[in-house]
């Protein structure tokens, strides 16, 4: 058992090293962070919400946006790197599971997922921080009770954002298991997000539906994607509201994200082990 | 025997088999999962402003659910609302009115949104339907109000709406409040909700005010002279804006149109 760890987090390592040496991260982390810092010269786009409230909904949206990008590609890139270039074949040929394989490939992503989602909480928390000590100073009537952002929401928010990139990661090395190109799995895994984005509106539309054939179709497509509208949860938190989101809740949506990136990573070697390479 | 084993591994069959697999396990595990699914989304959709779809039908294929799905919702609502100046600079009465519920969908946390769409629904596009059935130097007087009437009852709902999402906002109750008076010149109602929004927290002291002289325009002298009576007292004394030099000018006015005598005056 300590010995299969040990493997998977040799393979999660140089996984790791092969991603932070690629261009593409690279780039997109630097567009990224970019963009975020950006968000402060977008304000005058800005008509309904306050300056804060929008560069918060900006750094959240750029966090979502890049980081399934980024994940749906580097798994995909990493994976079929090690079976285009036969490295895969050395790899298991010496006395190492496919599943290690599969799992050390996902760990691998995942914690490139959590440098990227770290380092763009860190530039939006301190974009907020410089944006709100300027306003201190120009409207200090209106901070009466002090600083009004939660910075350790920002965080929180990119902790759940983080686990949703597993689950898509996971679900990318699932297609990757049985897909033969780079390009299919890329592909599909973005229709697999969209819908994984929009299961709710299945969810919701059944519970309309009279019995019948629609019903169940419906129904099981609900089924089979989970619903990724539980990690949007970034209006009910940073700022202070009524009645904030329980620790509970979100315990509850971190379980349900590990579990479904668990279960990909199985499904994906229910696949992978009978894959000729 | 073995033709059967043949067909057993055949690649279709068990790439078959393997999907079949595939399913019933996501759709096991999606079953294990429901409890977890649904106590948390239940927390998650209690406190989030729902996002219809089938609102959105007009932006569908511009990129804007993935957009808006992904939490870029504020951004393109900013976006969405620079579009809709275009529609109304065109005066496109049809896509302003589009463009208002799609904005306001996308970011119904906005007042700003739900009060600016209303007035261009209650003032600019009644003009622009009156100028194009002829102008109002042709157009019958009842026409024209007819038109005025319709468009003021879109921005009523748009602005009952809005109060579904912002229930304490006096801004909201002001402005029907303001479209009763200014568009409809409907004093008795407008009368009304300048109360309602002079009674909620945060309301600017102009409503308290507006509603004592909406209520003379009734005739109603006796209940604005006793309305201003009880808003002098609670008004601020070190409050500029609370203007109480003026309330106490309006008392003095009513005491003398209500001939009320010497020794019963405020």
């Amino acid at each position: 058992m300590i010995d299969s760890l040990q493997r998977m987090r040799w393979i999660a390592a140089n996984t790791f090293l092969e991603a932070v040496r690629q261009k593409f991260f690279n780039a997109l982390l630097l567009l990224s962070v970019a963009l975020v810092a950006s968000s402060v010269f977008f304000q005058q786009f800005d008509f309904g919400s306050s300056e804060l409230k929008f560069i918060s909904d900006f750094g959240f949206g750029a966090v979502f946006f890049f980081g399934a990008i980024l994940s749906i590609v580097l798994s995909t890139q990493l994976f079929f790197n090690e079976l285009d270039n036969r490295t895969a074949l050395t790899l298991l040929a010496k006395p190492i599971h496919k599943l290690e394989f599969l799992a050390g490939k996902f760990f691998g992503c995942y914690a490139l997922m959590f440098c990227f989602t770290f380092a763009l909480s860190l530039v939006l928390a301190g974009l907020l921080f410089w944006r709100e000590t300027v306003l201190m100073g120009q409207l200090a009537e209106g901070f009466d009770g002090g600083r009004l952002i939660r910075y350790g929401d920002v965080f929180v928010f990119g902790f759940i954002q983080w686990i949703k990139f597993g689950v898509i990661a996971a679900m990318t090395l699932f297609v990757g298991s049985f897909a033969q190109t780079n390009l299919f799995t890329i592909v599909v895994s973005f229709f697999g997000l969209v819908i994984c984005q929009l299961q709710y509106i299945a969810r919701d539309a059944y519970l309309g539906m009279e019995a019948g054939a629609g019903r169940w179709l419906v129904q099981g497509l609900s089924w089979l994607f989970p619903n990724f509208q539980l990690f949007n949860i970034g209006d009910q938190l940073v700022y202070p509201v009524e009645e904030s989101l329980a620790l509970v809740t979100l315990g509850l949506i971190v379980a349900y994200g590990l579990v479904y990136s668990v279960a990909f990573v199985l499904l994906a070697q229910l696949n992978f082990r009978s894959r000729e390479l | 025997m073995s033709a059967l084993d043949l067909d057993l591994k055949h690649p279709l069959l068990l790439r078959s088999l393997k999907f079949v697999v595939v399913v019933v396990l996501l759709g096991a595990l999606a079953q294990v999962m429901r409890p977890v699914e649904q106590s948390a989304w239940e927390a998650v959709q209690a406190r989030r402003s729902e996002l219809p779809l089938s609102q959105m039908e007009g932006a569908l294929g511009q990129g804007v659910v993935f957009g808006v799905l992904g939490g870029f919702r504020t951004i393109l609502a900013d976006f969405t609302w620079i579009q809709l100046y275009l529609a109304w600079e065109k005066r496109e009465a049809a896509e302003l009115d589009a463009l208002i519920r799609l904005v306001t969908t996308l970011n119904p946390d906005s007042v700003y949104f739900w009060v600016n769409g209303a007035r261009m629904l209650a003032y600019d596009v009644p003009h622009w339907r009156m100028d194009d059935a002829g102008g109002v130097q042709i157009l019958p007087d009842a026409r024209q109000r007819g038109i005025a009437e319709e468009q003021a009852q879109q921005a009523f709902e748009l602005l009952a709406q809005a109060r579904e999402f912002h229930p304490n906002e006096p801004k909201l109750y002001l402005e029907v409040a303001q479209i009763y008076l200014n568009r409809l010149q409907d004093y008795a109602n407008a009368a009304k909700w300048f109360r309602q929004a002079a009674e909620m927290p945060g309301a600017p002291y102009y409503a308290a005010r507006t509603y004592a002289k909406l209520l003379r325009v009734q005739g109603l002298d006796q209940q604005a002279y006793d309305f201003l009576k009880q808003l002098h007292q609670e008004l601020p004394d070190d409050d500029p804006y609370a203007q109480k030099n003026i309330v106490l000018e309006r008392i003095r006015a009513l005491e003398a149109s209500l001939a009320i005598p010497e020794a019963l005056r405020y």
